[in-house]
């Protein structure tokens, strides 16, 4: 870009082939192809020089010194140490245990687990009976209500089975008559 | 013994995989500048392309398990660092690559356009030249921009560039053209 010059047109059936010729990506076939071409067409050497005086230029970059480097590989090590520890941090613990620490924590913890079975056999009830303070009242109401309709079941059942008494009255001894009738008074 | 610089890339991942972190350092080292050129190219900003490509290394890292060496390690990193640049240009969503203000400061400090043997119209030229083609590069479609930064800038080959992007050498042809000529024609206008 250094000389910004008019860029010159190449022959359209050339043009894509020219840009992969420049980048060295064409077939041998197809260089030779252009070759002959270019050969013989000015506007398509022209074309060829634009590309090759302009996009090395596009592609130039800064240079940074040697310091920015350092800088660069340091603080990206320190972030690849960082990342490492906070994805591995029990790592560091393995190489302080000993190897007869493994079995020895897994008797440790098999001697809670029976000692807490065995002392808190007698407690289970705690775990599993709640205090009746602690229920909700909404639930207590509930209760009542359903010891209410258990004892209209009993009382209904009741009524039903007197009725069939007075359906059979003849099938029924003057003993058992009277036995009836002092339910009924009862 | 061999040195750990001499190692090629795919044993300095075998051994890092084995657990031996500190070869990634190797990598690291290998590949920074590359890794903050396409970043810087895509950014055109120091910090941001310094940020972005660290972060293309930690998470490389942070995966290198999932590198499974059917591609490169380069081609796999450079997809990293490419996904992240484009990432982070959707994130910020604009059209315009610098501000018009912040071209013009740094007009002065890119010698080979300014250059003080040339004519004040010509410096203006070329000036006007760079901007050009920077608005273009911003502008153009990510996989046509994708595709010439990598073959113009990065100097991958074709083949290399369609593994980066996971597409046809053919597409990355069409992507390479269509680029050029959109720079072409926006240098023509500028003249």
């Amino acid at each position: 870009m250094k000389n910004a010059m008019p860029l010159q047109s190449a022959c359209k059936e050339f043009e894509e082939d020219l840009v992969l010729y420049y980048y060295g990506e064409t077939s041998d076939d197809d260089s030779r192809r252009v070759g002959q071409h270019l050969s013989g067409c000015l506007r398509c050497q022209g074309f060829l020089d634009d590309l090759q005086r302009l996009l090395p230029q596009m592609a130039r970059s800064e240079e940074l010194p040697q310091s920015f480097w350092d800088s660069y590989y340091r603080e990206t090590v320190a972030k690849l140490a960082q990342q490492d520890e906070r994805q591995h941090w029990w790592r560091s613990l393995i190489p302080q245990m000993k190897i007869w620490m493994v079995p020895a924590f897994g008797t440790v913890a098999m001697a809670v687990l029976v000692i807490g079975l065995l002392f808190g056999k007698g407690n289970l009830s705690s775990f599993t009976v709640r205090p009746a303070e602690k229920i909700p009242h909404e639930i207590l109401a509930d209760e009542n209500q359903l010891q209410f309709f258990e004892s209209m079941d009993l009382l209904e059942s009741l009524g039903k089975l007197e009725a069939q008494d007075e359906q059979k009255p003849e099938a029924l001894s003057p003993q058992s008559g009277r036995v009836r009738l002092q339910t009924g008074t009862a | 013994m061999t040195s750990p610089d001499e190692l090629r890339d795919e044993q300095l991942v075998e051994l890092c995989r084995q657990g031996q972190r500190h070869y990634f350092d190797v990598l690291v080292r290998r590949y920074m500048e590359k890794a903050f050129r396409i970043a810087f190219d895509f950014t055109r900003n120091t910090e941001t392309a310094k940020d972005l490509s660290q972060d293309a290394f930690l998470r490389a890292f942070a995966n290198i398990n999932q590198f499974d060496g059917r591609s490169s390690f380069y081609t796999w990193f450079y997809r990293i660092v490419v996904n992240l640049c484009l990432d982070h240009a959707r994130r910020r969503n604009r059209v315009a690559w610098e501000s018009l203000d912040r071209i013009t400061e740094e007009a002065g400090e890119h010698k080979e356009l300014a250059d003080s043997t040339f004519a004040p119209d010509q410096q203006a030229i070329a000036s006007e030249a760079k901007r050009r083609v920077d608005h273009t590069l911003e502008t153009m479609p990510n996989k046509q921009r994708t595709a010439f930064l990598l073959r113009n800038h990065q100097g991958l080959s074709i083949a290399d560039v369609a593994k980066v992007m996971k597409t046809t050498e053919g597409t990355v042809r069409v992507y390479l053209h269509r680029a050029v000529a959109a720079l072409r024609q926006s240098l023509l206008e500028t003249v």
